[in-house]
């Protein structure tokens, strides 16, 4: 462990459960750089857990490892005490890790109800030949996926937009749209990286309702993000990242007055202060 | 959707977007414009038809099994029979329709005007067209020349080509004029269908030219099948394939070997069809394999080696099997039924007629099922794709596998066709004449590479190679015999690739272009996968 500053109160606020994911020792060498380095911590089951740090700190590195884009350099990811270094990113998917991306990834020129419905290609059954001749089973299939989609992007309030392009969405309805992508296959974790970057503060209060929803529907929700009223406000711990290494984690109050928290945001100079503002958000 | 008990477990419940908020262009508002393309498209090849089979006698030589009679010679010649008066009709109506179509033209490119105000009226002319083309015809069949006054002595028998022509642009004018709200709104429906009639009834239509039909058969069906199969690869999958004839040559190859006495295998013809789609859909994979980590450019470099590959393989006679430079010869005309193919084109193309058909309705399905949603999730994202649960290495060797039994059908039709398999058949510019049909048709739009199929194998394999006839016999009969005495073989690739340029400038997406090739050509920006398969990544 990493950790610098003892945890001083027991544990998290409300989600109690097992570890749904554990990192251990988890570190990922590019070249001579190190992007990550010996990361060790977990995530409760039922909890929504944030992660924080500057740019540049490994948070985007490590949602990599979680999800099989990259593959630790060393230590292992745990998923439900199973292992899943090394598997691919579809097979983690299928295991019950989803994600959402910095920079939005939808696939651009399909309909909105379409990239939902992609989200559920691992869990559909019909192999090529019933799609070729679309047998019964396949059409019901293809059937109950489109009305699962369709509840899918209204529960979302992008009922309307179904038949539109991905990419003609506006910015705040393209994030929902991605996050509605991850759910579709019926994940346990939901990985969100900076899902509020670009949001009109509206929107960000929106989204803060989103997340509060799913985890109460039993998710457990993962998320990477630099604006501090919205991680301040849902998640139930928080895990600081800097230059790669854990540098705190425990409780919101407990993060926002940590001195080494402070100081890689605002430098040497500001740890000093007695009651130091939330970091700015970027 | 109605179904609204199914809710998913994981479904939150926010607001949803106001209703005054406007709604982007959807997908359903960019089908309907495919739609008005398709109509243009369908007008634009009946008036093709009516006003080639109006000119043909001017173009083709007489001959006494070939062209002999059309509307055009009874006008040319001194009005004396009554029948004379129906041909003039016939003109009028086309001198209208050629008008209604210009001023709809010039409408919506000066966005003045109301086009169509009068589709009634054009449907009518159309119809009179169509009528009068009939009743020559009928006339013609049953040998009332007194009315026509006097006649060429060519002009016994069925009615001929241009006749027939001239009566199928009528028919198609009638139909699309008369029904445009319906053709509008369906308007792949009714490509399909117009495109699959005339196609049924083209060895009919073209009856005296053994020629045409060849083309046909061995080209304009071929290459829309190979253009059908590759836009699985390029068009739904994004994957840019420069090598694509390998598969067409692994698929003919395979089936001359084994219906053919180079090596005494005389397997029915209809067994060896999806062998030769099974091994070519197996190379594909094979072919796909090492190719998974690459796209665009780098991809493109590994498929053209492939493509060189094969053929160069079977030039060399490898494992004695390919038989060198002569390729397979003696391979077994396809029989069904007890009625064999033979050397007759017509069976050919009905048969390669039905096998598009099928084909383009599997492709349908796929493109619209769990795979065809992974092909273009794949094609626009695929690391997104892969966190979303797309299994990236499956879902690519499948469109190469695919695409190429496609192929592997083309290839055995090639082969049973012409009785004997070269190498020469595989060059690399056959990958690139396909490629082009795929790109110039509409990638990513069957619709489009049908038509995409059937102009770009008519400019390359019938207008091309028959320049030289076309414009002599026009130079002579107008007093002008210079143009026959241009060699036109010079200038054919020059004439082509103006054609390529002027229709891509014309039409940037391609003819009838895709859903999201369309929209994304309209909002400016390119995706890169896109702009990968146009191998500027």
């Amino acid at each position: 462990m990493t950790v610098s500053e003892p945890l001083t109160s027991g544990g998290p606020k409300t989600a109690t459960g097992p570890p749904i994911l554990e990192l251990v020792g988890v570190t990922k060498r590019f070249g001579g750089l190190l992007a990550v380095n010996d990361v060790t911590f977990s995530v409760q089951k039922g909890a929504i857990i944030s992660m924080i740090g500057p740019n540049g700190a490994g948070k985007t590195t490590a949602f990599n490892m979680v999800t099989g884009i990259y593959t630790p350099s060393g230590g292992d990811v745990r998923f439900n005490g199973q292992s899943i270094v090394g598997l691919p990113p579809h097979r983690i998917a299928k295991l019950g890790i989803t994600r959402t991306f910095q920079n939005i990834r939808l696939f651009a020129y399909v309909t909105a109800v379409d990239n939902v419905m992609v989200g559920e290609h691992c869990k559909m059954r019909q192999n090529v030949f019933q799609s070729m001749f679309t047998t019964p089973g396949a059409r019901r299939e293809e059937r109950a996926v489109e009305n699962r989609a369709m509840d899918m992007l209204r529960g979302l309030g992008l009922e309307r937009y179904a038949d539109t392009y991905a990419r003609n969405l506006p910015y705040g309805l393209q994030r929902r749209l991605e996050i509605a992508r991850a759910l579709a296959s019926g994940p346990e974790l939901l990985l969100l990286d900076e899902p509020a970057a670009g949001l009109n503060p509206q929107e960000k209060v929106e989204l803060m309702g989103v997340i509060a929803q799913l985890r109460e529907k039993g998710l457990t929700i993962f998320l990477i993000e630099h604006d501090m009223r919205v991680v301040m406000g849902i998640s139930d711990r928080i895990v600081v990242l800097d230059h790669g290494e854990v540098i705190a984690e425990g409780l919101p109050v407990e993060v926002r007055n940590n001195a080494r928290v402070i100081e890689a945001y605002l430098g040497t100079g500001a740890a000093g202060q007695s009651e130091p503002a939330p970091p700015a958000s970027t | 959707m109605p179904d609204a008990e199914v809710a998913h477990a994981d479904a939150p419940d926010i607001p949803a977007v106001p209703e005054d908020v406007p709604l982007p262009a959807t997908a359903s508002a960019t089908a309907r414009e495919e739609s008005s393309a398709v109509f243009w498209a369908l007008v634009v090849g009946g008036l093709v038809f009516v006003v080639a089979g109006w000119l043909l006698p001017w173009f083709v030589e007489q001959t006494a099994n070939g062209i002999g009679f059309s509307p055009q010679d009874v006008v040319s010649s001194a009005p004396t029979g009554i029948g004379t008066v129906l041909v003039y009709v016939i003109g009028a109506a086309m001198v209208v329709l050629l008008a209604g179509v210009a001023y709809d033209a010039y409408c919506t490119l000066t966005r003045r005007g109301v086009p169509f105000r009068y589709s009634r009226t054009r449907a009518a002319v159309a119809l009179v067209g169509a009528v009068g083309t009939v009743v020559v015809c009928v006339l013609v069949v049953s040998r009332e020349e007194p009315l026509f006054g006097s006649l060429s002595p060519l002009a016994t028998g069925s009615p001929d080509n241009a006749v027939w022509m001239t009566l199928t642009g009528f028919t198609v004018l009638t139909f699309v004029y008369g029904l445009r709200d319906w053709v509008s709104a369906h308007g792949q429906v009714a490509f399909a269908g117009i495109v699959f009639l005339i196609g049924a009834l083209f060895p009919l239509i073209f009856g005296q030219s053994q020629s045409f039909i060849v083309w046909g058969a061995s080209a304009a069906a071929i290459y829309t099948l190979l253009a059908l199969g590759l836009n699985v690869v390029v068009g739904f999958a994004g994957l840019l394939d420069l090598g694509y004839a390998a598969f067409f040559a692994i698929g003919a190859y395979t089936c001359g070997s084994l219906s053919s006495s180079v090596h005494g295998l005389h397997f029915p013809f209809w067994i060896v069809l999806f062998i030769g789609l099974a091994v070519a859909a197996l190379f594909g994979a094979a072919l796909g394999a090492p190719t998974l980590r690459l796209r665009g450019d780098y991809l493109a470099i590994v498929t053209l080696g492939f493509g060189e590959i094969i053929p160069d393989a079977a030039n060399n006679n490898l494992f004695g099997a390919t038989g060198g430079p002569e390729g397979i010869t003696g391979i077994d005309h396809p029989s069904i039924f007890g009625f064999n193919f033979g050397i007759d084109a017509r069976p050919y193309f009905w048969a390669l007629l039905v096998i598009i058909a099928v084909v383009i309705l599997l492709l349908r399905n796929i493109q619209r099922s769990r795979l065809g949603r992974a092909w273009a999730a794949i094609r626009e994202d695929e690391i997104a794709a892969a966190a979303t649960g797309v299994n990236p290495v499956s879902t690519k060797l499948l469109a190469f596998a695919i695409g190429a039994s496609v192929s592997g059908f083309a290839g055995a039709f090639f082969g049973a066709e012409l009785g004997s398999v070269t190498p020469d058949s595989f060059q690399f510019a056959v990958s690139v004449t396909v490629l082009s049909t795929v790109v110039l048709g509409g990638i990513g739009n069957n619709t489009g590479v049908v038509a995409g199929g059937i102009l770009v194998s008519f400019i390359i394999f019938w207008m091309l190679a028959h320049l030289q006839e076309w414009l002599g016999t026009f130079g002579n009969k107008f007093g002008l015999p210079t143009l026959g005495t241009i060699d036109y073989s010079r200038w054919v690739y020059i004439v082509y690739g103006a054609i390529l340029v002027g229709i891509m400038l014309l039409r940037p997406a391609g003819l009838l272009p895709s859903r999201a090739r369309k929209v994304e050509l309209q909002s400016g920006t390119e995706s890169e996968s896109l702009a990968a398969v146009q191998g500027r990544a």
